[in-house]
């Protein structure tokens, strides 16, 4: 079959409960937004294929399984993760302070050169804004990262977002792929990977 | 934080260990309402894994189930010595040490479980690059591959045709076309039968300690049953029949702790339970834990994670390990190809009374900085000094290598109850790890105590992948093909299918 995709990124979904995550994962794979997730249930992982420079990415965006809502994030879930969206509610002052745990979480767990970006969700309610953009955007460059405001609801730069993500994502790679150090990855298991029973035991029989 | 913590569940699972996580996930996957705690900080309980700096801590504090731990540095006196304790402790965070190290048959319980569950999305394994044998003071690859046995150098090619003679026997063993003349052994020891089939010392070690791994007591039926474990699982991700999780043993427990959460489970570590009771008029069990009162009608709890006299006796030394931390590979460049292989290696006593297994990581298995070498043993505790444990295993394989090379070594015992006292009804006590090599005997605990709990609901059925899953309201107007119906979408995939498949010429 031939591959389609020329990249398969993983990106992680990371921030306080009730900041809009699964909002967001929903609103770029499905364009789709629904108030009804309570917290998230059911919701593993999102797959939205795109094109950047005539390259097809293919984003596999992970949701945290409502594990963070007693800071129970497994170390599992930062394996492998290439990117990580961190999130906040610009009306709830709390998950901005948050941040900066998460960002400590994120440097004891994930990969030291993983691509982060801050978004600011809910930026539709701005009569309800606790968190003013200025304070999003120094604190992003405090950390050296990109950042937006965005809204799953009204669909403000969900899309933008994660372009941006994947691009910065897919340079680092490119680049690296040029120094000619591709990261060596594990087995994944398949069913379609087993093949029958004593394959190599009937031809070596021949011997 | 935990004032938000609803109070009522169907099962709460104490302590997040593999069996415990098994259980909490099955419970999950079928629609109970579950909350999962641990009193550590950290998944996995017993079975978890540990950067340099954590297992250090672990070490030197007092635990109930990880007990009699101490670690020493091999502090090199050349001062050219490329790796250090300061560089090791610099890299305390590339380090996942595994308190249970295991491997996995590529067709056994655990990786069958994985797959039918779906769970095996969450994992990523190395399939192991050598299984070993200590012959003649010298540890030989043992041939696992066509290529391997055409290869080797270590067999000559009439013990190459027994050795292959032997396994297509013991291949056929239990079928139509098995030999009449195996039966004969039925009751009696499997080193009988291969003593029986004139095969070479060589064969006969490398059939008894790598690919049967029997002792000489063991009964013909087992060994023909685990010479054919060993064969089925040939030939299906690597080289050789083992896998290994990458990142340690301790990713194990938290896959199945991230399907419970997906279905609804809820996650809180460093929590304790002071005290479980039965309430007379409601038949449920109240659990008192960091000052709030849960409810459960249910409870599974692994040892050590209650206090001791409510439902368990003390415990005692249960298995002993030791931890080494070396800057070479044991064996040769051919065990070790392109910097270091992962490697698998079970060890006898002269005696035969004694048995431990040694895996042997490198970078490869992403539990270590490249140019490191971990090498785990593992053996039943027969006393409360693992080291002594573990002394002969050490001596043999580390005896001969030149000091510099071992950086740090630590041991320590995983202790377990003596007995367990179901004293209140509905209570259910997981066993803990026991020495074995997969993790057969855990997923048979934890099925036991599924059946118990939710009798005749499935265990752990396949969770739909991503895709297939249709929340409920989504916006109508958004239609997919998850909105299809099946035939439809059926034909909607073969079409698609069939348009990739042009996509060839490309």
């Amino acid at each position: 079959m031939a591959k389609t995709y020329d990249y398969l990124f993983k990106l992680l979904l990371i921030g306080d409960s009730g900041v809009g995550k699964t909002c967001i994962l929903f609103r770029f794979s499905e364009d789709a937004f629904n108030t009804t997730f309570i917290s998230t249930i059911g919701i593993d992982f999102k797959i939205r294929t795109i094109e950047l420079d005539n390259k097809k990415i293919k984003l596999q965006i992970w949701d945290t399984a409502g594990q963070e809502r007693f800071r129970t994030i497994t170390t599992a879930y930062y394996r492998g993760a290439m990117g990580i969206m961190l999130v906040y509610d610009i009306t709830q002052e709390k998950s901005f302070e948050n941040i900066k745990n998460w960002i400590r979480n994120i440097e004891e767990n994930a990969a030291a050169d993983v691509e982060k970006m801050l978004l600011g969700n809910k930026c539709e309610l701005n009569d309800k804004r606790q968190v003013s953009k200025e304070r999003g955007e120094q604190l992003a460059i405090e950390y050296g990262i990109k950042f937006m405001e965005t809204s799953a609801k009204a669909s403000i730069n969900v899309e933008e977002a994660f372009l941006t993500l994947a691009s910065d994502i897919k340079a680092k790679t490119e680049k690296r792929m040029e120094a000619n150090n591709p990261p060596k990855g594990g087995h994944q298991l398949k069913l379609t990977e087993i093949r029958t029973k004593d394959s190599w035991l009937s031809r070596c029989s021949l011997l | 934080m935990s004032d938000d913590l609803p109070d009522q569940f169907d099962l709460v699972v104490i302590g997040t260990g593999f069996t415990e996580s098994c259980i909490a996930a099955a419970a999950s996957r079928i629609g109970k309402t579950v909350l999962h705690i641990d009193l550590n900080e950290y998944y996995g309980d017993v079975w978890s894994s540990f950067n340099l700096d954590a297992l250090n801590t672990l070490l030197q504090q007092s635990n109930t189930m990880v007990r009699n731990g101490r670690f020493t540095w091999h502090d090199s006196c050349e001062e050219s010595a490329s790796w250090t304790r300061e560089k090791l402790l610099e890299k305390s965070r590339r380090f996942s040490l595994d308190l249970c190290p295991r491997v996995a048959y590529s067709a056994g319980e655990l990786v069958q479980l994985l797959i039918k569950s779906n769970i095996c999305r969450y994992a990523e394994f190395r399939a192991l690059d050598h299984v070993c044998m200590w012959y003649n003071n010298e540890l030989v690859s043992v041939p696992c591959s066509r290529s391997d046995v055409f290869n080797t150098k270590t067999l000559s090619i009439v013990e190459k045709r027994l050795l292959m003679k032997f396994l297509t026997a013991c291949n056929d063993y239990g079928e139509d076309k098995c030999n009449e003349d195996s039966l004969a052994f039925r009751g009696r020891t499997f080193l009988e039968y291969l003593q029986a089939q004139r095969v070479t010392d060589k064969i006969a070690t490398c059939v008894m300690q790598s690919i049967a791994m029997c002792t000489p007591n063991t009964s013909f039926e087992e060994g023909m049953q685990r010479t054919q474990r060993f064969l089925d699982s040939l030939g299906r991700y690597g080289n050789t029949p083992f896998l290994f999780p990458m990142y340690g043993c301790g990713e194990l427990p938290q896959c199945f702790c991230r399907l419970c959460a997906v279905y609804g489970g809820i996650y809180c570590l460093k929590r304790s339970v002071d005290r479980i009771t039965v309430e007379d008029s409601t038949n449920e069990l109240l659990l008192s834990s960091a000052g709030k009162t849960l409810r459960a009608k249910q409870v599974v709890c692994a040892p050590g994670q209650v206090p001791l006299d409510q439902l368990q006796s003390e415990v005692r030394a249960h298995i002993s390990r030791g931890l080494l931390i070396a800057s070479s590979p044991l064996g040769g460049e051919d065990l070790n190809k392109g910097g270091g292989g992962v490697n698998l290696l079970r060890l006898l006593t002269p005696d035969g009374q004694h048995e431990a297994f040694l895996i042997q990581l490198s970078h490869y298995s992403g539990t270590c900085p490249e140019g490191l070498y971990i090498f785990h043993l593992t053996t039943s505790a027969s006393s409360d000094d693992p080291a002594a444990d573990l002394a002969p295993f050490v001596e043999l394989l580390f005896g001969a290598q030149t000091p510099q090379q071992l950086i740090y070594s630590a041991y320590f015992t995983i202790a377990a109850p003596v007995t367990t006292n179901a004293a209140l009804p509905r209570i259910y006590c997981t066993a803990p790890p026991s020495y074995e090599l997969d993790y057969d005997a855990a997923i048979a605990n934890a099925r036991e105590i599924f059946g118990k709990l939710y009798v005749d609901a499935e265990f752990l059925p396949r969770a739909p992948d991503p895709e297939e899953i249709v929340v409920d309201g989504e916006d109508p107007s958004a239609l997919n093909e998850h909105s299809l119906p099946d035939d439809l979408r059926a034909q909607l995939h073969d079409l698609q299918q069939a348009a990739q498949d042009m996509d060839i010429a490309e």
